[in-house]
């Protein structure tokens, strides 16, 4: 099983994790996962800046936009805590990309994505015409996704995406809802639960302009999230923009 | 079923006579309209070649395993394969053995069936499943990893598989899996990046089987992790069903 069309994915990692083991998560071996499935480019995120060092996983991420730039767009991860450090690592790391990549992980941050010392990123990113790949969770008081609609609506320049549509059924239906209502929210398919019909439900809600593959690469199985999308009751002209032209748009790149 | 009608791109599983170990049938008041009743559970199953499945109701797990039971045998067919509500009641028993079981589901969860493993509670029971050798369904979300270990030390013979480890449960699991020969867990959440390849490079293919968490899931994200994993044809052979049917072939001795 591959992707018959060559994947942009927009939800990728760097890195290992403290609370399970980390599998063939190298470079190397990430390249090799992403050429059998089919996944050109992989946009990924220093693990180790969503759990607690944003300047050293950003130089990480860095690192791998130097060694492998056909196959990696970097964002920048930023931690608002300690105020200030956030607008910094934006600066040091602006030549990642136009428009800039920017991941919020509010979750493992335990900051509230509306609160105040996120204003300072929101500015910014409405200002750049960023865009901002935001974990998100059920309800969640930091990371719920209910909590980006005022924000998307506020930051209106800004174009969100909502990192795993909120994971369980539930928090995919709070996705769907914050979706609807604002233009500039983007729906991340990635996630470890594999609901049935979700993704048909997602194109019939809000259009699949709107969607957009993801794997979690190397924390998640890319093939799981594939398999998903390939199957799905949907067009093959739907199926292409998820799998590549609706981030390829979002980040304006032409694919060539 | 009908080869033609396997979703195209995950044409390959056609040839892995599939058999899907975490499978529910029946309405469901929790889970709304993900839940299928046999027929539309089967025309699933179609779309993904999976020949076979090992299968329990809603209505034991959510309301009364006694009627949950009696929907399920209603259900049957040589391709949906019972696991069975058991409790740890004398007469419930005496019914349960006059099914002949194969395998039974238990729900030790204090919002299922709320009742303990151990032996001042669940002794006869699994004592019972020991002696025949029937495959005892567990949800890891029913029983805590400790509580998992007594239980096993104390049916070592148990065949107990689990279902819906979570991809965070290596450091838990790996550990019993290597003091305990007759524990086995379902691939239906075990969906790290490269964890299936990984655990198969390590382990061997004997102890990990094929489930999708149907109807819930689609089965699509559980085969494409298998069928993408870099490990051999018969290793995914004995994933796909090999494995579970040699389970359910001791049982049945």
């Amino acid at each position: 099983m591959k992707s018959p069309v060559p994947v942009f994915d927009c939800h990728g990692h760097l890195g290992v994790h403290p609370d399970f083991p980390a599998y063939k998560q190298d470079l190397e071996a990430i390249i090799q996962v992403m050429d059998l499935l089919n996944i050109e480019v992989l946009a990924i995120t220093s693990t180790r800046a969503c759990y607690n060092d944003c300047p050293r996983g950003n130089a990480e991420v860095a690192e791998a936009l130097r060694a492998y730039p056909q196959r990696f767009r970097g964002y920048v991860t930023v931690n608002p805590n300690p105020p200030g450090e956030a607008l910094r690592e934006l600066e040091r790391w602006s030549y990642f990309h136009r428009p800039p990549l920017i991941k919020l992980h509010p979750d493992l941050h335990k900051y509230p994505v509306s609160g105040g010392h996120y204003r300072p990123v929101w500015d910014f990113a409405h200002q750049m015409r960023a865009v901002v790949l935001v974990h998100t969770w059920e309800s969640d008081p930091n990371c719920g996704p209910l909590l980006l609609g005022p924000i998307a609506r506020e930051f209106s320049q800004a174009k969100i995406i909502l990192g795993h549509s909120g994971v369980t059924w539930r928090g995919h239906a709070q996705a769907l809802e914050v979706a609807a209502e604002t233009p500039n929210t983007f729906l991340d398919i990635t996630g470890s639960q594999s609901h049935r019909i979700i993704i048909e439900r997602m194109v019939a809600q809000v259009g699949a302009q709107r969607i957009l593959f993801g794997s979690d690469m190397p924390f998640l199985e890319a093939a799981m999230v594939l398999g998903r999308v390939l199957s799905a009751r949907i067009s093959d002209g739907d199926r292409e923009k998820i799998l590549r032209k609706n981030f390829l748009s979002l980040i304006e790149e032409d694919g060539c | 079923m009908s080869g033609s009608a396997i979703e195209p791109a995950l044409s390959e599983v056609s040839a892995w006579d599939l058999f899907d170990a975490n499978v529910r049938v029946g309405r469901s008041g929790v889970h709304g309209e993900l839940a299928l009743e046999a027929p539309d559970l089967l025309a699933e199953m179609d779309r993904f070649g999976i020949r076979q499945a090992l299968v329990s109701h809603f209505a034991a797990e959510e309301y009364d395993p006694e009627e949950g039971d009696r929907a399920l045998a209603s259900d049957l067919s040589d391709r949906l394969v019972p696991a069975w509500a058991a409790l740890p009641d004398a007469a419930f028993l005496q019914q349960l053995a006059l099914r002949s079981p194969r395998a039974v589901r238990l729900s030790f969860g204090v919002k299922k069936h709320n009742f303990s493993w151990a032996a001042w509670c669940s002794g006869e029971l699994c004592d019972y499943l020991q002696q025949h050798s029937i495959l005892t369904v567990i949800g890891c979300e029913d029983l805590e990893w400790n509580s998992l270990a007594h239980l096993l030390e104390d049916f070592p013979r148990l065949p107990v598989l689990l279902l819906e480890t979570g991809y965070r449960s290596d450091r838990y699991l790996f550990p019993l899996l290597q003091r305990h020969a007759h524990l086995y867990f379902d691939t239906s959440t075990y969906v790290a990046h490269r964890q299936l390849e990984s655990f198969v490079e390590r382990f061997g293919p004997e102890r990990s089987v094929f489930g999708s968490r149907l109807p819930l899931y689609t089965p699509a994200a559980a085969l494409a992790v298998l069928a993408t994993a870099r490990i051999s044809d018969e290793a995914k052979l004995a994933i796909a069903g090999g494995t579970l049917r040699r389970l359910l072939g001791r049982a049945a001795a």
